[in-house]
């Protein structure tokens, strides 16, 4: 009798605790379902669609974001440089490259983790509309704590961060071949200690 | 022995199905979804800021800091929503969010007449009545259908630097949302 009620008991335990930690996890880990990696870069593009897959709906929910449709646009983010080494904001980025074509673009500074929201104040942000270019109209932006000549976004802080880079009416944002878009590098050039 | 076996497959088994049906109803029993940090904000027929320091900062967390969103609660069972705002801004979007918090149509300032902020949401029905008779207020406006009852409008609005800001900040200020006809 006794042991009939324990192996009930554990058999609840392990379906209840086991389900809830799993679908915490999946939840939880950066790179979940319905991602898409680009050059580093992820992307949900059906993220807050009637499209998305559960696990997608599930983490837009618990997190109360506010999704871009596919005609505003799409956010690619990054916590990683080119090199596969975390951002940190003690260190200086070179963001080269190309970007795909679309209306305007943003890049700006955010929290290593989406759920943590942004540090104090206004987060460093730079759009394509204010920058300057290159002779061949491509764009380098140097991410530093230290004012940087030519297009510079600025850093402050310690620890971990991510880049996020948004695309504006885009029609990347609609096209089923984002896996082919030419994404810019993150590419590492020092750091202070 | 082979009876803690057999409980413990039990239990991995009824892990999965624990863990399909957490997933899955998550959307359905989140209490603090966007439609609820945005219900906080105030209530339905206006045109409310999400500040990134207000009740629905959670909901904006992950927004553009170069960007200014607002919002308006609507419920197509009271009739069509018009939400329009004169004058123009460097760049808007807008996103239609059901009361689960899925953004069902999206469209920017390309779609609209001139890029004034004027946009009608109605249901297949109400446009049909819409049709018929057109209130004179409708007439340049950008109709969107959706069937979806409850909802939120979402609009962005861009500041592409600081002298922007006046600007984007009259625009919204001045942004109107009201329950029509149809």
């Amino acid at each position: 009798m006794l042991r009939d009620a324990l192996t009930i008991l554990l058999s609840s335990v392990i379906a209840v605790g086991g389900g809830a930690a799993s679908a915490w996890y999946a939840l939880e880990s950066a790179e979940g379902v319905g991602a898409l990696t680009v050059r580093g870069w992820t992307a949900y593009p059906d993220a807050g669609s009637p499209q998305a897959d559960p696990y997608s709906k599930a983490r837009v929910a618990r997190e109360a974001d506010l999704p871009l449709g596919r005609a505003e646009g799409i956010s690619f983010s990054t916590a990683r440089d080119s090199g596969g080494e975390p951002l940190r904001r003690q260190c200086s980025y070179r963001i080269e490259g190309e970007v795909p074509s679309a209306r305007f673009w943003t890049v700006h500074v955010a929290a290593a983790n989406a759920a943590d929201g942004a540090p104090d104040g206004r987060a460093a942000a730079l759009s394509s509309l204010a920058l300057l270019r290159e002779a061949d109209s491509s764009v380098v932006v140097v991410a530093s704590r230290h004012p940087a000549p030519g297009n510079w976004l600025a850093l402050d802080g310690q620890g971990a961060m991510r880049l996020v880079l948004t695309l504006y009416d885009t029609p990347v944002a609609s096209n089923e071949d984002i896996a082919e878009t030419e994404l810019p590098q993150v590419l590492r050039i020092g750091c202070d200690g | 022995m082979g009876r803690w076996i057999y409980a413990l497959l039990i239990g991995l088994v009824g892990a999965g199905i624990a863990h399909i049906a957490i997933i899955l109803l998550i959307p359905y029993f989140s209490e603090r979804d966007s439609w609820a940090l945005v219900s906080e904000v105030g209530p339905p027929y206006a045109v409310h800021r999400l500040d990134r320091n207000g009740p629905a900062a959670k909901a904006v967390a992950a927004a553009d800091p170069m960007f200014e969103v607002a919002a308006c609660r609507f419920d197509l069972r009271d009739g069509s929503v018009h939400i329009f705002s004169a004058g123009s801004v460097p760049y808007w979007s807008l996103s239609i969010f059901d009361r689960r918090g899925q953004n069902v149509f999206s469209l920017n300032d390309r779609t609209a007449t001139g890029g004034v902020l004027d946009v009608v949401v109605a249901s297949p029905v109400q446009l049909i009545e819409l049709r018929k008779a057109m209130p004179a207020n409708y007439e340049n406006a950008v109709f969107v259908e959706s069937d979806i009852g409850e909802g939120m409008i979402i609009l962005r609005s861009f500041v592409p630097d600081p002298s922007w800001r006046q600007i984007v900040d009259r625009h919204l200020a001045a942004a109107r949302c009201e329950t029509g006809a149809g």
